[in-house]
């Protein structure tokens, strides 16, 4: 039983983990229609800095990072955020221009694919392609029994799930929601409007970005150690399908699909008996998730819970506001 | 005095000047053509006023402030706005969102505003609905309130431009081409709502091939050809020009 | 130092032919359809295993270059027709056709994963021995690829400059709808591109694993990069540039390796992709139809 606690348990933390980074994603691309194909690396920065701010200074022998510290979790996690934000702001700067979408988004792929190389690169940053280990677990003075603080910590997820999804929710029913949306049908015609678009991707990118960040710091406060391994650059597609199979520009659909790809499909391969040499289920995987992908995109990414449409409700004379 | 006064503006693609040394001046209210051969240079002068895209040389001045170096948005805040060639409606919102969106503009989707000034938003989002409907109401597309942009007709769509421009209470309203991708029956509404537009005092700068729809519509009426005026004066003055005539057939 | 500077040329040049005959590839086929195709590294490791596999049965080394290449071309044209065309017609623009090819990569290089068994295999089609020219060293085999390019340029320069349907092919980059109303059969273009490009890209594939000396699934995974680099950089459409281009990335990939580290070097690569995306023109502007128009 104690086995079946622990995997739902995590599962549960895992499909939190990835509400929060679909919930940024789709703010992104379904809403203001920047593509970030290189989402993952926010989700990282925020995973290391928590990771590091906790750990304590680096030794040098065992592990090599920057910033040890001994802070408390909930400081690590804002700072997860933070950092995401940070690095957002400094690759949104330099990359996001009104310039072709698969252009955009290849530079943002691209980008991740450096940072990988960087980090795996350049040991004394993050302690290279090992990575960190090691990361205590938080509240670990409160008495409870490793089931109890398994469980205990992913209610703790979903409930930055659930204030996330309102805020995301109310954010893009906002005006400032509307104009993303206008950036994302018609560009020019929006900045003919008089709306800033170039200040408003920037502001979903780094609203997004902080998410990831956030989303991050939670996940690697749960399992402890991040490597470069955690977050290649397909990472982001995994999330991207969850999106398309349960519906782009709504949040709900989002959490869907969530719940249908990364945490059913794909970890449904762990229930069928092996078959072939070790390591096939994985390309088999991924292959499968080239094939739904290719296969939303052919019948038009609505998915499941399409997008709704906002009906205006007209006021009569006498409800309309107030006195002139 | 004058709304708009253009000088010697000059607008380059790869090696070509488009535009090449136009200049204009335009009251506030007047209705003026740009009318001219395939390649003349109005679109691309339309651009040049609207920002969309760079002066290689010359100067806008707008109610006495220089806009020729500003970025779009800015100078839509200034009271310039248009419409495009390719009917520019937001296709995945509704009609009204379209016209709230452009009613709320900058100001109103300011992230900090609608995080900080919650109550001000609340108040705007009601005061801009109902202007939203009011212009509904005067183009009668109430009924299409909730279809989305990719829902309408062609006419439809370009009046939903129109309308978003509208919503802005423009001073200068540039118009690429609005006849095209309206149905021919239609294009005699169109007129008159343009005209009622014109009435309200609103400057249009009309480019238009459809030589009725500026006889109709404008006080005055420039000629263009290779990049420079060749004529300037009311519709009838500009058509008998020799001139003009060798442009079109030459 | 200069020796290093000298030595790292050497190698650039000969990773320059590589990215060449790839990147020529690539920006035929790119010049036409408009469509950032990510899928050409996947099928260049297709027809570098249709080689692999070839010399495996007794087809000398060397004419494993036109198995790799008749693979190619044959792979890309049923993926231009049977995949790519049908997306088009359903109203898929450059964006989604992106992400058609990620998806097309993804499938095809993890089946490529899973049928090799994660194994790579030695390809070795000529006993290297290195020459000396000064500071440059350089092996017979890759004396050899830097001829092959050379020859390809000169050969589809010839094609393009000299044959009607060069011609035509280069009528229809610069503007389809013009070719279209002048005549010219656009849907036979289009198959020809697929071929010619698809055949560049899977000698591209064969000369890329005759030089590293293996063939995996990890074939070329970071050279693709370097390849749109040079092909974009070059000019979409034009083979010299995609040369001229593809020496600039291939010396310089060189010599940051040489003075830096392997992964400086190809983090270099992946800026020069970026610097060179961010600023070639494919800025959308509201009535330019052109470059957002895609030809399949």
């Amino acid at each position: 039983m104690t086995a079946w606690s622990y995997y739902i348990a995590t599962l549960t933390v895992y499909f939190g983990v990835d509400v929060l980074a679909a919930l940024a994603l789709n703010l992104q691309f379904g809403f203001a229609g920047v593509v970030n194909f290189g989402f993952i690396v926010f989700q990282s920065i925020g995973a290391y800095i928590a990771a590091v701010v906790v750990l304590g200074p680096s030794s040098g022998t065992f592990q090599q990072y920057v910033f040890g510290a001994r802070l408390p979790f909930g400081v690590a996690l804002l700072l997860a955020t933070v950092a995401g934000a940070v690095l957002s702001l400094a690759v949104g700067l330099f990359s996001l221009r009104n310039i072709r979408r698969d252009y955009q988004a290849a530079i943002l792929l691209i980008i991740s694919l450096i940072a990988t190389q960087v980090v795996q690169g350049y040991v004394p940053l993050f302690n290279g392609s090992n990575g960190v280990t090691g990361v205590p677990r938080p509240f670990s003075s409160l008495p409870l029994s490793l089931q109890g603080y398994q469980w205990a910590y992913a209610g703790w997820v979903l409930v930055f799930c659930v204030v996330a999804y309102a805020v995301v929710t109310w954010l893009s029913r906002s005006p400032w929601g509307r104009a993303l949306r206008a950036m994302r049908d018609q560009e020019d015609a929006a900045a003919s409007l008089g709306l800033n678009v170039a200040a408003l991707r920037l502001q979903v990118f780094v609203i997004g970005g902080a998410l990831a960040g956030l989303s991050g710091g939670l996940l690697v406060e749960y399992i402890g150690a991040w490597s470069p391994d955690a977050w290649g650059y397909a990472e982001t597609f995994v999330i991207f399908t969850a999106m398309f199979v349960g519906g782009v520009g709504n949040y709900r659909g989002v959490v869907l699909g969530v719940l249908l790809v990364p945490i059913l499909f794909l970890e449904l391969p762990r229930f069928l008996p092996q078959v072939g040499y070790p390591g096939l289920m994985d390309s088999v995987e991924w292959i499968a998730i080239g094939a739904i992908w290719m296969l939303c995109l052919y019948l038009r990414p609505q998915g499941i819970v399409p997008e709704r449409r906002s009906l205006a409700r007209r006021r009569s004379a006498a409800e309309q506001g107030e006195p002139a | 005095m004058t709304l708009l006064v253009a000088r010697d503006l000059v607008v380059t693609y790869g090696g070509v000047r488009a535009v090449n040394g136009v200049s204009l001046d335009l009251a506030p209210g007047e209705s003026l053509g740009l009318i001219g051969p395939n390649g003349a240079g109005k679109s691309s002068l339309l651009a040049a006023l609207g920002g969309q895209t760079r002066l290689a040389g010359g100067s806008i001045v707008l109610d006495g402030h220089e806009i020729g170096r500003l970025p779009v948005y800015r100078r839509a805040r200034m009271g310039i706005t248009r419409t495009f060639q390719m009917t520019s409606e937001f296709a995945r919102m509704t009609v009204f969102e379209n016209l709230v969106t452009a009613g709320h503009g900058a100001h109103g989707a300011s992230l900090g505003r609608v995080v900080l000034r919650r109550h001000e938003t609340r108040q705007s989002e009601r005061e801009v609905a109902s202007r939203a409907w009011s212009v509904l109401d005067r183009f009668e597309m109430a009924h299409a309130a909730d279809l989305y942009g990719s829902e309408l007709s062609g006419g439809q769509r370009r009046l939903v431009e129109i309308m978003r421009c509208l919503m802005r209470e423009p001073r200068v309203l540039l118009l690429d081409e609005p006849m095209v991708g309206v149905a021919p029956h239609l294009v005699e509404k169109l007129l008159a709502d343009l005209r009622s537009i014109r009435d309200d005092g609103i400057a249009l700068v009309v480019v238009e091939h459809a030589l009725e729809v500026v006889q109709e519509l404008c006080e005055r009426v420039v000629v263009m050809a290779l990049g420079r005026p060749i004529s300037s004066g009311t519709f009838d003055a500009v058509v008998a020009d020799p001139d003009v005539q060798a442009a079109y057939v030459g | 130092m200069w020796s290093t500077f000298v030595s790292a040329i050497g190698f650039g040049v000969v990773l320059a032919s590589i990215i060449a005959v790839a990147a020529m590839g690539f920006t035929i086929q790119f010049g036409l359809t408009n469509v950032l195709n990510l899928s050409f590294g996947a099928v260049m490791t297709v027809a570098a295993f249709a080689a692999y596999l070839a010399n495996r049965h007794g087809v000398g080394g060397w004419s494993g270059l036109v198995v790799g290449g008749a693979a190619g071309a044959v792979f890309t044209l049923a993926l231009g027709r049977g995949i790519f065309k049908p997306y088009a017609r359903r109203g898929a623009q450059l964006f989604e056709m992106m992400m058609v090819t990620l998806g097309l990569s993804l499938i095809v290089n993890y089946s490529v994963q899973a049928i090799s068994h994660n194994n790579i295999y030695q390809f070795a089609v000529l006993q290297s021995t290195p020459l000396q020219f000064g500071s440059i060293l350089i092996t017979h085999t890759q004396l050899i690829i830097v001829f092959i390019s050379i020859g390809v340029l000169v050969v589809l320069q010839a094609l393009l400059r000299g044959t009607k349907i060069g011609k035509a092919l280069r009528a229809m980059a610069a503007d389809p709808d013009l070719a279209r109303a002048s005549g010219i059969r656009t849907g036979r273009i289009v198959v020809i591109t697929w071929l010619l490009s698809g055949f560049l890209c899977g000698l591209a594939g064969v000369v890329y694993v005759v030089n590293a000396q293996s063939v995996g699934y990890t074939t070329g995974q970071l050279f693709l990069p370097l390849v749109i680099a040079a092909a974009i950089l070059g000019g979409a459409g034009s083979p010299v540039g995609a040369v001229i281009a593809s020496l600039i990335m291939g010396i310089v990939t060189e010599e940051v390796a040489a003075f830096g580290s392997e992964a400086y070097s190809t983090v270099a690569g992946f800026g020069i992709l970026v610097l060179v995306l961010l600023s070639r023109p494919g800025t959308v502007r509201g009535g330019q139809a052109g470059h957002t128009q895609l030809t399949l």
